[in-house]
């Protein structure tokens, strides 16, 4: 029987399921996340992290937002014990999921599990505030 | 063992670092600084300051009697070969040390040296053989005695100023890495505090009560226009090159000043040092070019003279119109002379060891437009128009490495001189948004126990 340092690491899968229709939202809206967690096989969990949150992509370094965190110890609240949990918040009048051409603006939900074995595993998800068509270059650059 | 990855995952265009090898080379580097500022430290502390101090608290008060005189000579040879002597005055006193006579040569500390051989004998010829002076001497090594007590602030200022710095950039570094050892970056970016203290340069711009990320439009708004409700404070490109041409000129020409003056003196002495010379003449050309630049660069940004713009309101909302009045002064004829709304993205990344920043326009839309126009000393061009931000735009956005900012610029072309632009910055609110309103509350949460909200 092998050790559990020589297992492979067990790779969880998080399931979302969004109150919104197409995972769009206006701002000041209310979201709720429904998540369920498999395939952990047994390994311990010592915390589970819940955040909603903005980043932006493209050229620049990333840079973040969060807007809701919540950190949860007890292990009755976590698997195997406990595999789905909810949580819902007000979402903020800003900013706007945006895709522009060097600059993006995403707004996502992120579920972090940290493993006993000092690992940790995240699950992105990502949702839409406002509708904000794609930015395009003006023609005298295409 | 697996080593963890150079490289992680891809962000857009760039793969971003691997944070493991990240945080250890993080550490690595401040705990080198915090090092070298202990060592040193330690270093200034035990060999200048703590003998200072030891002599202003534990040396002991006695009389002397000078027996004999003399320079004590101190020779440095640097790495370059030259032979560096400096002198101290000493004298060769009896003094009582616990009812026993001791003789002994005075000691001092490195800072009274001089490498003036003349002023030393000069000090040295103060002192009377068989005269009586007060010393101090050390307890714990009686034949140690001083002549002089008091602080040298300079080197305590030096020990504390250098090491304490190397300290603080080190030490402040390292606590950081350990805040941020095994959190996530959610838990790290909803837990502020000591981290803008400690990473002040890291924090985002200030953003408008209310609403995360949208720019502050304090700035912009506290200037009244003559018929529009505000004027626009101008952001030109051409001052900061005005400002950059006569800083480099100032602090150039400084040098020159300097190197000129040594020249001089040497000339007065009788000697001339072909090198310095040598030298003297490349900085000049430079130095002279560089105020030609400078005022150069004045002329052009005083000769086109203002431009003004105002607005009806501020910030701007999408979907609704605003009035526009441009005014420009100055004498001349501008080929051309345009007006233009544009959206800007804006990002700044780190190229190597280099920090740049990309701008791109990413929508425009020409709000005025004059060709041939002639400006009068007492007719300013002025021309009303009206803009309207499209009802879907983005609204105006900044982060601590991006920005999508909106702006009203103008660009001129008059016939004596070169093309301008002169750009007025403008905040654009999410659409529709009310202004008034308050968004609902931000909510950060670190239980250990369980799922409690806490709400601000």
């Amino acid at each position: 029987m092998n050790k559990p340092s020589e297992r492979a690491p067990v790779m969880p899968r998080i399931d979302v399921q969004f109150d919104g229709p197409h995972r769009q939202y206006e701002p000041g809206d209310r979201l709720g996340v429904e998540y369920r967690i498999e395939g952990c096989d047994g390994e311990p969990i010592r915390a589970i992290e819940h955040s909603v949150l903005w980043y932006t992509e493209g050229k620049g370094e990333e840079d973040l937002g969060v807007h809701f965190f919540r950190r949860t110890t007890d292990r009755s609240m976590m698997p195997p014990t406990k595999k789905t949990g909810a949580f819902s918040t007000a979402l903020p009048l800003s900013p706007l999921t945006y895709e522009g051409v060097i600059v993006k603006v995403r707004w996502c939900v992120r579920v972090r599990l940290f493993f006993d074995a000092s690992r940790d595993f995240v699950s992105e998800h990502v949702f839409v505030i406002g509708r904000i068509p794609p930015a395009r270059l003006p023609p005298s650059r295409t | 063992m697996r080593l963890p990855r150079l490289y992680a995952k891809k962000r857009g265009h760039r793969r971003t670092g691997a944070r493991e090898w990240g945080a250890f080379g993080d550490g690595l580097f401040h705990g080198i600084l915090l090092a070298a500022g202990l060592f040193f430290g330690a270093l200034l502390l035990s060999g200048v300051a703590a003998p200072e101090w030891r002599i202003n608290h534990e040396f002991r008060e006695s009389r002397g009697t000078v027996l004999a005189k003399g320079l004590a000579r101190t020779t440095v040879v640097d790495p370059t070969g030259t032979v560096l002597s400096s002198w101290r005055p000493c004298l060769l006193l009896r003094y009582s040390v616990d009812e026993t006579v001791q003789e002994s040569w005075s000691h001092g500390p490195a800072s009274q040296n001089t490498s003036d051989r003349a002023a030393a004998l000069r000090r040295l010829a103060a002192w009377t053989l068989g005269a009586e002076t007060i010393c101090w001497y050390d307890p714990a090594a009686p034949q140690t005695v001083v002549l002089q007590r008091g602080y040298n602030w300079w080197l305590w200022l030096l020990s504390l100023l250098l090491p304490g710095a190397l300290v603080l950039i080190g030490g402040s570094g390292l606590v950081r890495g350990l805040r941020a050892w095994g959190r996530s970056e959610e838990y790290r970016a909803s837990s502020a505090g000591l981290s803008e203290m400690l990473d002040p340069l890291a924090q985002p711009a200030l953003a408008a009560p209310g609403y995360p990320a949208v720019p502050v439009w304090d700035d912009l708004v506290n200037s009244p226009g003559t018929l529009l409700r505000y004027r626009l404070p101008i952001e030109s490109p051409e001052n900061w090159t005005l400002v950059g041409f006569g800083l480099f000129a100032l602090l150039w020409n400084a040098v020159v000043v300097v190197l000129a003056v040594g020249a001089g003196l040497d000339l007065l002495g009788g000697r001339i040092d072909w090198w310095l010379f040598a030298l003297l003449v490349p900085f000049l050309g430079v130095g002279i070019g560089g105020i030609v630049l400078f005022v150069r660069s004045l002329v052009f940004a005083t000769a086109i003279g203002p431009t003004q713009l105002e607005i009806s309101d501020h910030p701007l909302i999408p979907g609704r119109r605003y009035d526009v009045l441009l005014a420009q002064g100055g004498t001349g004829t501008f080929q051309t002379l345009t007006l233009t709304l544009e959206l800007e993205e804006q990002a700044t990344f780190r190229q190597g060891t280099d920090t740049r920043t990309e701008h791109l326009v990413v929508w425009k839309q020409p709000v005025a437009g004059f060709r041939d126009v002639t400006v009068a000393a007492d007719a300013r061009l002025e021309n009303r128009a009206s803009i309207e931000i499209p009802a879907n735009a983005m609204h105006s956005f900044t982060s601590a490495h991006n920005t999508v900012r909106w702006r009203l610029v103008v660009r001129g072309s008059p016939t004596r001189w070169p093309a301008f632009c002169r750009t007025f910055p403008v905040v654009v609110f999410p659409p529709e948004a009310p202004v008034t309103s308050r968004p609902a509350a931000v909510v950060a949460t670190h239980d250990g126990s369980g799922s409690a909200e806490l709400s601000p």
